[in-house]
């Protein structure tokens, strides 16, 4: 299954960082070479600030060998510019600290920053020492004080691409240190800044930088508790999905496999996630030709083609892929419940008459299990009225009536009357400028004729 | 019996004008004219031979460089005088010799040559006059004698009951204008001539004597040449010699190039003959510099030499010029201290100009002239000519041989420019390459690439070094994407998707169209742009058609055979108007738009795949919907046009054209007998021309298959209760799993209204019969629907389009339209159907060929 592991198409866009975890999963799934993945996480941790870490593995790749002593050197290094750097930001923080500060600062930065100037003598270069700090600490590993300087950073600095980069910096050390919820706090404002930015660059930098947000965002979404809604949410946005389409369509996979976990989607999600199956279906439709995993094949098969031997296999693949893949490690048996009741909708949906041990066998099951599993199906979904077990014959039967015809008809008139009240408040909306008195007349008509 | 009169006729008026010749010429002219004659013929055979060309350069040389005559000094006095001499010697021979083939011809009554000749006759006393030397009494002679020959003619042709023929006539009639006005012009002399002929001879001789002393000399050797071949030759030869050594010495070469521009774009200046003075001076050239000059001068004025914009340059000359730029290019190329720009300093013309010189800025000599114009009009030139040869003949053959030098010539520009950094020119030149090679299958590239290889020149992309063509294509596309001409990079992305289209890549040259957005501004764009832009669009389709996409490939043509112009729009054609007629200009400008034939897309192939791909999407759809209402709503007009017209026919006898296949098809696909379907599909020859025929043919098939099943439900529905999957699977030949595939997506999809039954493997149809009142009252909630829909429409007009009020009715319908219309990469299924595909629907083809927007509008 190695072929469907996506870590070296994802590592490009995370951060050094971030892609430590990856490996140290890749290692445990034994997809690759133990030695390799070593040698990879090896040449990773070379060039972070964290010797000891980087020692500790060239020892374990090369147990004959002498660490280099290089290691030593930098840790030297290290040391010492972790000191210079943390006099320089102790000074700031000292004042920022202080509680006659923490009262004084207001919204407007630009006033905050003229007080501390104009009170501590604080300017905006020592400021920066904060961000300095900030950033080497996250280098070698310390990532909730990292976190702390950056967000301390944010509050007061006015630089711009500091304050991006900064952003970056406490979402990954966020994301690293595991407070998921300030993660998706962080996703969300950095979201916002990168779709609302203006740049004065070409489309491309925004491209890229929504790329980025793509593939961080996935730690976030898939360890938080309501992530997979929200991913969703997000990623099915027209410039998202159109990210995804353009530069990353392997990103497809989590898509789909989000749209199968959400399968009952919490009361009060919105349309775009009721309607994320159909739309995420067009999708893997239309990229199939450059990308293409069980996951996706599966509802390719299901709802495409509509042969459920061919999806019943994709299922029995995808379960091994998603049981490999860093984020969807853990929602392997959720994902498969879902499918199978996908399946057995599906399913049920086009057949009449279905013989239990047939349908068992296409859900992977025992007949015994596949019966308990049916009559929950039955009791749990819409159709619980419909279909019948007969026990005699071991099949169900689903009586599906037809749609009488005045259904249709209140149906097709439903809306009417909304659209009708929205045109009649454009056109009230559009005599408001002209003329009060004429806008009525035009309102009142079409509003009469529909009805 | 005519022929027979006639030759009657003539002999009797030959006889009877030698007759008049003999007496008019007098005695002691006769011996002086009689041997010149022949000896006329014998020197012209020579000049032909050898220095036809510099003789001729001679005498017009010789006016440019008289008053140059005086500045050149003493020296070249003696060697001055014997040119001229021989010169005005040589174009009295020729005139004798004119007048020869004039008596000639009178002897046969020919009056066609004779007005031929005549003309050329008056033409060399007219440069005779332009010299200021006197008029030969030969002239005078010949005026009088066809004076009196005209006059008989005419005479005898009123006689003459049967009339002569039309165009003899005609030149006859003329003849008598023409002669009527010299005799006038000349009246003097003629009636000096008249009184005295001696007499006139003498004040010739004595004329040309005083002007020239040496002139005797040459003149005495004329008449003893004849008897003499050896010594004449000799004499000959020598004087041309001496001519050029002059002419064409390094110093000289500025000289008459200046003399020669000069006289560019002059009303008589004749044009063949500058090119050969230009050709001359490029032998003798020493210098990279002059070399440099002449041959610019020696390009522009073989482009000079057509002068009609309607016809192409000759291809002798196209190809010299070719290798006159190869050659420019070779040593500009060689000698970087030279350099061509289009903008320059004033320089001395006359001046030798060297790069160590220290006047030069930076030792770099800049000549004025542009290499980028001159690549440019050949690629030009070349297409003319391709437009203007029939292209079923062998000549298109031929000329299209010469695509190879071409190509080679402006891959050498590339290399020149590549090396200098000259990026404006660098552009266009790519563009003309990859518009050679965008087009062509990657074995005819390959054979241009494999010339490139073999020259002394090469650009930095070649397919050698880029591996494949798609390589190469991409090399060119991305510099040009890079550089800044916004116009030079549209239409390379154009040609890229073109190629991507034409190697089957249908994914990539879609994405690459749409991220272009090249739809929206397509419009603004030039014609030949937009004829790209159509070319590139029907190519997609029918990459889509090759690739199995039927549904893609529909909605790609739909646009184009929608609007019934498909070969205007592809320039493959002149459409033929039937209200409106075109004005000549506009005639022109089209025709000259014209893609050269080996460019073309076979437009009965394209409308084949059309209907094709219309016959499988349209006759399910037919199938499914039973209201005459929702009929009307068809997908493709065209297709349906056809159709009902195939309908309506009383008798259909075999199908022979491609149509008629399409249309007998499409019944026994109606019919659901999928075989014959097949069967007719694949009996269109047309495929033959479809790179993998055999494929496409099987693909085909195959969807006629599962299309005639789908149709076969559809239709025959209503009369099951249950139907047999394995029938099914039998009748349509498809494997059981497919059938439940198809039958399973119909029922989701809400097409159908069955359900599978597993245990008897049958599908169960659930069709309701509506009552009367059951189905008013559903068509009365769509009349409503659509009045509300009408209502909207009409707001929307109102309200000017997109306002915030379009964005509130997309919402209330549940789906994000809005935003997706808006999406980057709007993909074909979305964009299509929507809201705003009422406007974007014309708007996906580019239709406005110029002279076409009045027509539409009004």
């Amino acid at each position: 299954m190695a072929e469907y592991d996506l870590t070296k198409r994802i590592m490009p866009y995370l951060d050094r960082h971030l892609s430590l975890p990856l490996l140290v999963h890749l290692s445990d799934t034994n997809l690759f070479a133990a030695q390799d993945v070593q040698i990879a996480q090896y040449e990773l941790a070379k060039a972070t600030n964290m010797p000891d870490y980087a020692a500790n593995l060239f020892s374990q790749i090369y147990p004959d060998q002498e660490v280099p002593a290089e290691f030593a050197q930098k840790r030297q290094n290290t040391m010492l510019t972790h000191q210079r750097l943390q006099d320089e930001a102790q000074a700031v923080l000292d004042v920022i600290e202080n509680p006659d500060v923490a009262q004084a600062l207001r919204q407007d930065k630009e006033q905050n920053l003229q007080y501390l100037k104009d009170n501590y003598n604080l300017t905006l270069d020592q400021i920066a020492a904060l961000y300095h700090f900030g950033q080497f600490q996250y280098s070698y590993g310390n990532y909730s004080g990292a976190a702390d300087y950056l967000y301390h950073f944010r509050v007061l600095s006015t630089d711009n691409d500091l304050n991006t980069s900064a952003q970056w910096g406490k979402l990954a050390s966020d994301i690293l240190s595991g407070k998921w919820d300030a993660a998706l706090q962080e996703l969300d404002t950095l979201r916002e800044s990168i779709d609302s930015r203006s740049l004065p660059g070409p489309a491309l930098n925004q491209l890229h930088s929504r790329t980025w947000v793509l593939h961080w965002s996935l730690f976030v979404y898939f360890n938080h508790p309501a992530g997979r809604t929200l991913l969703l949410e997000t990623f099915l946005s027209p410039v998202y999905l159109n990210t995804i389409q353009t530069s990353c369509p392997w990103i497809l996979r989590y898509l789909a496999a989000a749209a199968i976990l959400s399968r009952a989607p919490p009361p009060g999600a919105t349309p775009r996630v009721r309607n994320a199956l159909r739309e995420i279906i067009k999708v893997i439709q239309m990229e199939e030709y450059q990308y293409q995993d069980p996951v996706t094949a599966f509802l390719k098969e299901l709802y495409v083609e509509f042969d459920f031997e061919a999806a019943q296999l994709q299922l029995g693949r995808a379960e091994q892929v998603l049981g490999d893949d860093f984020f969807l490690g853990e929602f392997s048996a959720d994902f498969l419940d879902n499918a199978r009741y996908l399946i057995s909708e599906a399913y049920c949906r086009t057949h009449q008459k279905i013989d239990i041990r047939d349908l068992s066998e296409r859900l992977n099951l025992s007949p015994d299990e596949g019966e308990k599993w049916i009559v929950n199906l039955i009791r749990e979904s819409r159709m619980g009225a419909d279909a019948k077990i007969d026990l005699d014959k071991n099949v169900i039967e689903i009586f599906r009536p037809a749609v009488p015809v005045y259904q249709t008809v209140i149906d097709k008139t439903r809306g009417l009357h909304l659209r009708t009240s929205g045109l009649g408040q454009a056109i009230s909306r559009l005599g408001m400028g002209a003329q009060q008195g004429q806008a009525e007349a035009p309102a009142a008509a079409p509003a009469v004729a529909v009805r | 019996m005519s022929r027979f009169f006639r030759n009657a006729g003539d002999s009797d008026s030959s006889e009877s004008s030698d007759g008049e010749e003999e007496l008019l010429s007098s005695d002691d002219e006769a011996p002086v004219a009689k041997p010149a004659a022949p000896a006329a013929k014998m020197n012209m055979d020579r000049f032909l031979k050898g220095g036809d060309s510099s003789s001729d350069s001679d005498s017009s040389d010789s006016d440019d460089s008289d008053d140059s005559d005086g500045e050149d000094g003493n020296e070249e006095e003696p060697q001055q005088a014997i040119r001229i001499m021989s010169a005005q010697e040589k174009r009295l021979v020729e005139m004798e010799a004119t007048g020869k083939v004039m008596e000639n011809a009178l002897k046969i009554n020919d009056w066609v040559a004779i007005s031929n000749e005549f003309d050329k006759l008056v033409r060399m006393i007219q440069r005779q006059h332009n010299v200021s030397e006197p008029i030969p009494p030969f002239y005078v002679r010949t005026l009088i004698s066809l004076e009196s020959s005209v006059n008989n003619a005419l005479a005898k042709e009123k006689e003459a009951k049967k009339k002569t023929n039309a165009t003899n006539a005609k030149a006859l009639t003329a003849m008598k204008q023409k002669v009527k006005k010299s005799v006038k012009e000349y009246e003097v002399d003629v009636n000096k001539f008249n009184a005295d002929p001696e007499a006139f001879e003498r004040e010739y001789i004595a004329l040309v004597v005083r002007e020239a002393p040496a002139a005797p000399a040459p003149r005495a050797a004329v008449p003893g040449a004849g008897a003499d071949d050896e010594d004449q030759n000799g004499e000959f030869s020598t004087v041309i010699k001496g001519g050029k050594s002059m002419q064409f010495s390094a110093e000289g070469i500025l000289k008459n190039l200046q003399a020669v521009q000069e006289a560019r774009g002059k009303k008589n200046t004749d044009r063949a003959e500058q090119i050969r003075i230009l050709e001359k001076l490029l032998e003798v050239a020493v210098t990279s510099y002059q070399r440099i000059r002449v041959l610019l001068a020696l390009v522009s004025s073989r482009f000079d030499y057509n002068s009609s914009v309607a016809t192409h340059m000759p291809i002798e000359l196209w190809l010299s010029a070719q290798r006159e730029v190869d050659q420019l290019v070779a040593i500009v190329a060689a000698n970087p201290t030279y350099a061509i720009q289009e903008i320059t300093e004033d320089y001395d013309e006359l001046k030798e100009r060297f790069p160590e010189d220290p006047e030069e800025k930076d030792g770099i000599v800049r000549i004025r002239g542009s290499i980028i114009s001159f690549v440019d009009r050949l690629d030009d030139e070349f297409t003319k000519s391709l437009q203007n040869i029939d292209p079923h003949g062998t000549e298109y053959i031929d000329r299209l041989k010469d695509e190879k030098v071409l190509y080679c010539t402006i891959c050498r520009a590339q290399a020149f420019y590549e090396n200098t950094n000259q990026d404006e020119p660098l552009g266009r030149v790519i563009m003309r390459r990859l518009e050679h090679i965008y087009s062509k299958p990657d074995a005819v590239v390959q054979a241009l690439e494999s010339a490139v290889e073999a020259s002394d020149i090469k650009p930095s992309m070649r397919l050698a070094s880029q591996g494949t063509t798609s390589g190469l294509i991409h090399a060119l596309c991305v510099y040009l994407y890079k550089s800044g001409n916004s116009l030079l990079r549209t239409r390379a992305m154009l040609s890229h998707i073109y190629h991507h289209a034409l190697h089957n890549d249908f994914h990539t040259a879609r994405d690459m169209l749409l991220m272009s957005h090249l739809q929206e501004s397509i419009h603004s764009a030039d014609v030949a742009t937009q004829i790209l832009y159509n070319r590139t669009v029907v190519q997609l389709g029918l990459c889509a058609f090759r690739c199995g996409l039927i549904k893609e490939a529909q909605a790609t043509l739909l646009d184009i055979f929608t609007t019934q112009r498909v070969k205007e729009l592809l320039a493959q054609g002149v459409h033929q108007q039937r209200f409106q007629v075109l004005t000549p200009e506009q005639e022109k400008a089209e025709k000259q738009r014209q893609l050269p034939f080996h460019m073309h897309i076979n437009t009965e192939l394209l409308e084949a795949a059309f209907l094709v791909c219309s016959m499988l999407v349209e006759i399910p759809l037919l199938a499914s919907i039973d209201s005459d209402e929702l009929k009307r709503k068809a997908i493709s007009k065209p297709f349906r046009r056809l159709l009902d017209f195939a309908d309506r026919q009383v008798f259909t006898g075999p199908p022979e054209s491609t149509r008629d296949h399409i249309m007998q098809a499409s019944k026994a696909l109606q019919d659901g007998e999928w075989e014959q379907c097949r069967d007719l599909i694949q009996s269109i020859k047309i495929w033959s021309l479809m790179p993998e025929a055999a494929a496409v043919k099987e693909m085909l098939a195959k969807r006629i298959q599962e299309q005639g099943l789908r149709t076969y439900l559809f239709t025959y529905a209503p009369h099951y209760s249950t139907l047999s999957l394995s029938l099914l699977s039998r009748t349509f030949s498809l494997p059981l799993r497919a059938v439940t595939s198809i039958v399973s997506k119909m029922i989701w999809n809400e097409e159908l209204s069955a359900s599978l039954d597993q245990s008897g493997g049958v599908v169960v149809f659930h069709r309701i019969e509506l009552s009367r009142a059951q189905q008013l009252a559903q068509t009365i909630a769509d009349k409503v629907g659509a009045m509300l829909e009408q209502n909207e429409k009409a707001l929307d007009i109102k309200m000017g389009g997109t306002g915030g009020w379009g964005d509130r009715a997309d919402g209330n319908k549940g789906e994000k339209r809005g935003e997706q219309t808006q999406e980057r990469r709007g993909r074909g299924e979305r964009t299509r159907g929507t809201r705003g595909g009422a406007r974007g629907r014309g708007a996906r083809f580019a239709q406005g060929l110029g002279n076409e927007m009045p027509s539409r509008t009004g």
